[in-house]
């Protein structure tokens, strides 16, 4: 190389290549999405808006507490692994899925199971004609004597209080401080996690808005860039 | 500088044109003294504080209940609030990006800019001017460091991998950059040599391209953008983190010590070109493979596997002049510490880029994704290769900063050994327990789809990698940092004869 100047260009083109073809065009084509809208003949306002943006405080609990080094919240298609398989989602998620969050938290290590669907509930019918809401997210076969009867709020507070009383090989740290210790009342709460003769142990208002995040993680919404793989009846057979 | 010995004039009383470079040199160092030592004794601070957090994040991964310490010694002591209080707190979580935020910004981050000041006064050739800027610029830079590391362990985390630190933290370190960056600048503008040997060449991509990408990537993450962009920005982040920033200025150093100790030319400045080249055309276009499967662009993946495996051709070259340069040469790294940790980490380097490559395939990535494969090649690419670079250029340059030389070979073979088998495990163990994890992860039978069957595959490895690993590499950095410590307090060896693992001629 004889002089700095072509150093100096050269080094601007390749920043420059890498910034354009990296940052720049992927931007103009991801800028313009928008939520998926429904409109019904003769309506003013749309039938149906995916996705919808809330506001969830417990995700800044999700991410202050580093869940996303362990959890991830993107399920892939078939060719890449199993994801859909085990039971994390009826289809692959989309750019489309994440355009109202600040920080998408996809995670980027799977040392527990990934988490974008785990608030997918679909209606059941049931032997009395009635139809149940039950928790789709699973991961584990039917036959499966660990497989959690439900995973609602109650099972989420056991899991952050003591993960290893139900999977002993979790790796998931204890969340006690997410956790006050308040005196019986007249009864014990429902969400108590462990108790003594005087005392329980319940959720602080952050494991209840952390919980109220994770089941509200549903993007298992119909989008027209990725077919549903798992047909929510199909999967309430199993 | 010039590698091949001169032929000197005349001996009686006449000053040969050795002489006057050696005098030349010594005034460039004594002008980086100053700022060149900041640099080192803060780096080594983080190594030490970025060995802890490793320990604890390595340990919680696999004892998650840990809480540093069994529940008798806080009882004695009285201290039960601080369990709940404070370590209870230290969830994997946390500690994770403390641990990587400290060794990626704090220790090499630091060392890199140390060695980049005195290299490039040594390139230039002329006198460092004007130190107090680079003071002012590492400890901007260090007080941004502790303001990331202090509130990430308090919970902040901006969500973006290697980026999680508070604006704040940004800022500091942003303006601890410009100072040593334009010092820099102008400096090369100065120089007294007219075409720039290949450490400049790196050195610059460097130190122009940090600021390009670190602002961009700062001033993105806090507009509104559409979801996965912020993700798409993270990952092209990375790319210049980890290959235009650390690779570069790891690359450089090697590029000087290496042929400065063996006194031989490296083996082709064409191949250095090729590479140089090709390392920075595809270095910024590789990394979107982290996001493989993911909900992004199709093509982004596509065209950082094709970068990813062009990448071969900067990686052979490099491999190839590094290796055919020291062909012959190697039983001197019997004896020279330096040249011991520059070529091992060059030989790291070699793996970390081959296995980077190879990761990229759809076939191998399906097996290592989401897995603890890449926290395997992130250490194999900073403490593998940087940190082992780094430790050869700082043994090369303490001792002509400060007028003596190091004290103990023992040191600095318990040094090596502990690095070398400490970052050995560590990577070996994240790797392997990785890639066991992956085959069950991407391949689960029927009956076993539940996680928890994935949960306990690395159990095998992973209190080896905390038990052995860290245990070794932390012991091996306390031994360095007490010993760079002497070595400030100007206790050593007398200068002139420069501390060897071996005396020459002792056969081993």
């Amino acid at each position: 190389m004889q002089n700095s100047s072509t150093l100096f260009t050269g080094i601007f083109g390749a920043f420059a290549l890498s910034c354009g073809v990296m940052v720049l065009i992927p931007h103009s084509q991801l800028a313009s999405l928008q939520p998926q809208v429904q409109w019904d003949e003769g309506q003013n306002s749309p039938a149906d808006v995916y996705p919808q943006k809330r506001h969830m405080a417990g995700r800044e609990v999700f991410l202050s507490e580093g869940c996303i080094y362990c959890h991830s919240q993107q399920v892939r298609d078939p060719q890449y692994g199993p994801d859909m398989e085990r039971g994390w989602g009826p289809r692959r998620t989309v750019a489309r899925d994440y355009i109202h969050d600040d920080v998408p938290l996809l995670g980027s290590a799977r040392l527990g199971p990934d988490l974008s669907n785990f608030g997918w509930t679909a209606k059941v019918a049931q032997k009395d004609g009635t139809e149940k809401s039950v928790g789709m997210w699973r991961n584990e076969h039917e036959d499966d004597t660990k497989k959690p009867a439900a995973r609602n709020e109650q099972w989420i507070y056991q899991h952050l209080y003591s993960p290893r009383t139900l999977f002993s090989d979790s790796k998931c740290p204890p969340y006690r401080f997410l956790f006050e210790r308040k005196e019986i009342g007249e009864k014990l709460s429902p969400n108590a996690v462990a108790h003594d003769e005087k005392f329980q142990y319940v959720p602080t208002l952050e494991a209840e808005h952390l919980a109220q995040y994770l089941l509200s993680l549903d993007r298992s919404h119909e989008v027209k860039e990725a077919p549903t793989v798992i047909k929510p009846k199909e999967a309430a057979k199993k | 500088m010039n590698a091949t010995p001169e032929t000197t004039s005349a001996k009686q009383g006449g000053v040969t044109r050795r002489d006057i470079e050696n005098v030349e040199r010594a005034l460039i160092d004594q002008s980086a003294r100053g700022p060149v030592l900041t640099f080192f004794t803060m780096a080594v601070f983080w190594l030490l504080v970025s060995a802890v957090l490793g320990y604890i994040a390595s340990k919680k991964l696999h004892s998650p209940d840990f809480v540093l310490g069994p529940e008798w010694l806080y009882k004695l002591l009285h201290l039960q609030r601080i369990t709940t209080g404070i370590f209870e707190h230290l969830t994997y979580g946390r500690v994770w990006p403390a641990y990587t935020t400290a060794m990626i910004y704090g220790w090499c981050s630091l060392a890199g800019m140390g060695v980049a000041t005195w290299l490039i006064g040594r390139l230039t050739r002329v006198s460092i001017k004007l130190p107090v800027v680079l003071q002012f610029g590492a400890w901007f830079w260090n007080a941004g460091v502790a303001v990331a590391v202090i509130t990430i362990l308090c919970g902040y985390n901006s969500g973006l991998e290697f980026f999680e630190m508070h604006r704040v933290a940004r800022m500091l370190m942003f303006l601890g950059y410009l100072c040593i960056g334009i010092w820099g600048l102008i400096l090369f503008r100065y120089r007294r040599q007219s075409a720039p040997y290949i450490s400049v060449w790196y050195l610059a991509a460097a130190f122009f391209l940090f600021p390009w990408f670190f602002g961009t990537t700062d001033a993105l993450s806090s507009m509104a953008l559409p979801g996965v962009m912020k993700n798409v920005v993270n990952a092209w982040y990375q790319n210049g983190l980890f290959n235009l920033w650390l690779g570069c200025i790891g690359i450089a150093a090697a590029y000087y010590l290496i042929p400065k100790i063996i006194n031989r030319p490296i083996y082709s400045y064409n191949l250095a070109s090729i590479g140089f080249w090709s390392w920075i055309f595809l270095g910024g276009l590789t990394a979107m493979t982290r996001l493989s499967g993911g909900p992004v662009p199709a093509y982004l993946v596509t065209i950082s596997i094709a970068a990813s495996i062009l990448m071969i051709i900067p990686i052979a070259t490099l491999t190839i002049n590094f290796v055919r340069t020291m062909k012959g040469h190697t039983k001197l790294m019997a004896s020279s510490p330096t040249l011991r940790f520059t070529f091992v980490g060059t030989i790291f380097f070699s793996i970390a880029a081959g296995l980077g490559v190879l990761a990229a395939l759809r076939s191998v990535d399906s097996y290592t994704h989401f897995t603890a494969w890449t926290a395997g090649q992130l250490h194999l690419v900073t403490m593998g290769f940087f940190s082992m670079v780094m430790f050869g250029a700082i043994y090369y340059i303490t001792p002509r900063l400060v007028g003596c030389e190091w004290l103990s070979r023992t040191f600095i073979k318990l040094h090596f050994f502990g690095t070398a088998y400490g970052a050995g495990t560590i990577i070996g163990m994240f790797l392997f327990g990785g890639l066991a994890t992956g085959f069950v992860l991407n391949e689960p039978t029927a009956d076993k789809m539940g996680f928890y069957n994935v949960s306990g595959i690395a159990n095998a490895y992973m209190p080896v990698k905390t038990y052995i690993g860290y245990v070794l590499f932390g012991v091996a950095q306390i031994i360095f940092a007490f010993h760079f410590l002497l070595m400030r307090l100007r206790i050593g060896q007398p200068a002139g004869e420069p501390t060897l693992l071996q005396t020459p001629g002792e056969g081993h």
